[in-house]
């Protein structure tokens, strides 16, 4: 029988992981440093967070905000961990923890032009060679006159 | 008398391990070929993009060993078209008609799950017939949507009596859609607020003709492909889900629910018109593939039965919330999920008080699908790979995005 | 054209070889089945079902580019996808066609502004026919095979004319 999930809280602070909390309208966010994520995860793993549910990056700017959507089935309940890293830098996989990461870090990297450390398959996912990573505020879409002038 | 071709002369020559070729004369490099000389080399072979049981433009890297499958690599990208770029440069009512585009077979479940997102950030309070009109088209798209992958995943197996029926269901379902929306496929029609149009007179005759009629034809499909002992001979024990995995690579919706898993999203996390109907969640217990099956027929089932409720009991009201034209939604974050055909759509919508999102994240149940898929194709007969895919009902328009 | 109803019974019928073979052609245009989005669920799925039935038209998918004559660009085709719409077109056999379905396959449609996608397929294939709409309907998909017919009957006629000037 798996414990049932309480707050990250608890299990954070239990587990020794530095982190940050905020509840926001998306709701229990933790926000921890970078290299701590994949301790954060296994300990929130541990205490019955079964599924990671989603994982996305935010160009906010300043860095690439990383948020992991995991979600727990028997306690019915939902949690965030959200990180921060620079424009660029070297993300380390997290399948070994949730194997659901898989392809989301993948597109991710790709998009917001990371590097992916310990992923089994770290190539491309969506795009081919050549194309610029396509989420970041700097690449524009095509203007009204380049589509006109097609 | 025994059969000459299968009668081992020489004892142990057939056992694996055991036959010692000896040393072999001068002159020769070895022995005759006995069976343990005979390896098999591994073979890749490619599967799509232009393929017809991939169900879109997936692409699938196949190592084969004989007829077995030893490593499948997914490879997608073939339809990535930007829906989330683009979101960023479209007002909040217009991105609807990116997310119909998603998951073009059931687009209403995209459109719901941004007006959601929205109107949460934006604390509007959606009139209950808008809520009842969103969940009655939400329904009618399912089933249209199932039917779909019901025909298809028939055409793998090589049926195609199945498909031309559930197309001729379809149809009619598409005529009632596009007589609410006004289009067949791409509705834009649940927008932040509520829906587009009201009802159009005389549509609850139609739609109550349909349902009477459904649950016979319903009967029909099943007993035509369900029923057929071939069908259900590369269905049964292929492709085994179980809820370990299915949590492990964050399957949601029929997948999740044919291991047994109680998760829908209209139960747990209730919108629109859900919490007052009367329905079940239909559930697998082993996780293959004729579990899933099941639980997709049991869907169209339910959703037939929520339709009925819905239409019988529409409340009188505004259609549509007083919205402004331009949205403007304060700074914030939120995700709002929807079930949809496939599973859990969910969108994390970034705002900075501007009128575009500043991101928006389209989380799209067939990309874990597919994740699965790389895990249990291995170890089965090549032949039973379509069957796997297609019992995942992976949708390549809302896995690219 | 239905030959036997304009002509009776024991007749003979002089024709150009040209012509004889464009009536064959043109009424038994088999599509690829291959869909690339929206647009395949109305221009293939619903094209080849009960309502819209293009099979009385001579119109039949076959699943391999060796056996189709028109390809049916039914969806946005980006970076890619570009290489292998190539390479179908050069496996399909001549002569071949190419109907450029909906509003991406045309002009990129709604995700003209996205720097993966190709903006119209008529930069990596040539297009006989563009269908409008996003997603047209099935009747829209009939109605180009109706004015690729005329396409590839006027093409002979066309050259039988030139040729009648030298």
């Amino acid at each position: 029988m798996r414990p049932d999930a309480r707050s990250s809280r608890a299990v954070l602070k239990r587990a020794g992981v530095p982190a940050d909390f905020e509840t926001l309208a998306l709701g229990e966010v933790a926000r921890v440093p970078a290299a701590d994520v994949i301790a954060a995860l296994k300990a929130l793993k541990d205490s019955g967070y079964e599924s990671l549910i989603d994982f996305d990056g935010i160009d906010t700017g300043d860095d690439i905000t990383l948020t992991w959507r995991l979600r727990s089935y028997s306690a019915d309940r939902e949690t965030y961990v959200r990180t921060s890293v620079a424009y660029g830098a070297e993300i380390a996989s997290v399948w070994n923890v949730y194997p659901s990461a898989l392809m989301p870090e993948r597109e991710t990297a790709e998009l917001f032009g990371m590097r992916l450390a310990g992923h089994p398959n770290p190539k491309r996912l969506l795009t081919t060679d050549g194309v610029p990573p396509l989420l970041l505020k700097e690449v524009p879409i095509r203007t009204e006159e380049e589509v006109k002038a097609r | 008398m025994s059969d000459p071709r299968t009668t081992v002369t020489t004892p142990g020559l057939l056992a694996e391990g055991t036959h010692d070729p000896g040393t072999p004369p001068a002159g020769i490099k070895r022995a005759p070929t006995g069976v343990d000389h005979l390896a098999t080399e591994h073979l890749v072979i490619n599967m799509g993009p232009q393929h017809p049981s991939t169900h879109g433009v997936l692409r699938l890297l196949i190592e084969v060993d004989g007829e077995e499958v030893v490593t499948v690599e997914v490879s997608v990208g073939y339809l990535h078209r930007g829906i989330e770029k683009l979101a960023e440069h479209r007002r909040f009512n217009a991105i609807g008609t990116l997310m119909d585009r998603g998951d073009y077979v059931s687009g209403i479940h995209g459109e719901t799950a941004v007006a959601l997102a929205v109107e949460r950030l934006m604390e509007i309070e959606v009139p209950r017939k808008a809520q009842w009109l969103r969940s009655l088209a939400a329904e009618l798209n399912r089933i249209a949507s199932h039917l779909v992958w019901f025909g298809t995943f028939g055409l793998d197996t090589g049926g195609m009596g199945q498909f031309l029926y559930a197309m001729r269901d379809r149809e009619a379902i598409l005529d009632i859609l596009e007589a609410i929306t006004g289009q067949r496929m791409m509705f834009n029609y649940a927008r932040p607020g509520g829906v587009v149009a009201d009802l159009p007179v005389g549509i609850d005759e139609k739609i109550r003709a349909f349902c009477d009629t459904f649950d016979t034809y319903l009967d029909e499909h099943h007993a035509l492909l369900g029923g057929n002992e071939i069908f259900q001979g590369r269905v049964k024990g292929i492709g085994i889900i179980d809820a370990e995995k299915a949590f492990a690579f964050g399957l949601t919706g029929a997948n999740l629910r044919g291991a047994g898993v109680d998760f829908d999203v209209r139960k747990k996390r209730p919108y629109d018109a859900y919490p007052e109907l009367d329905w079940e969640v239909p559930l697998g217990s082993a996780g293959d593939a004729w579990d899933r099956y099941m639980v997709r027929m049991g869907e169209m089932r339910q959703s037939a039965r929520m339709i009925r409720q819905l239409i019988d009991g529409i409340p009188e009201g505004e259609h549509t919330a007083k919205v402004p034209k331009v949205l403007r939604p304060p700074a914030g974050e939120i995700y709002a999920c929807v079930e949809s055909s496939r599973g859990e759509t969910g969108i994390h919508l970034v705002t900075d008080g501007g009128d575009t999102p500043y991101r928006m994240h389209y989380r799209a149940p067939s990309i874990f699908a597919l994740q699965a898929v790389e895990d249990i194709v291995p170890g089965h007969l090549i032949a039973d790979t379509v069957m796997m895919v297609g019992s995942t009902d992976v949708m390549l328009g809302e896995t690219d995005r | 054209m239905a030959l036997d109803r304009l002509t009776g019974d024991n007749s003979i019928v002089f024709i150009r070889s040209e012509q004889l073979f464009d009536i064959a052609r043109t009424n038994s245009l088999w599509y690829m089945a291959f869909g690339i989005a929206c647009c395949a669920i109305e221009g293939l799925m619903s094209a080849s079902g009960p309502r819209f039935d293009f099979d009385r038209m001579g119109v039949f998918f076959r699943n391999s580019p060796r056996q189709a004559d028109v390809m049916i660009v039914a969806g946005t085709v980006n970076l890619k996808m570009a290489e292998t719409v190539r390479r179908l077109y050069e496996q399909m056999p001549e002569p071949r066609w190419v109907v450029a379905m909906g509003a991406c396959a045309s002009t990129g449609g709604p995700f003209r502004e996205y720097p993966n996608v190709v903006m119209g397929v008529d930069k990596v294939v040539p297009v006989d026919v563009y269908i409008p709409g996003c997603p047209p309907r099935p009747e829209s998909v009939q109605y180009a095979f109706l004015e690729l017919r005329k396409k590839i009957r006027a093409k002979t006629e066309d050259r039988l004319a030139a040729r009648r000037q030298k």
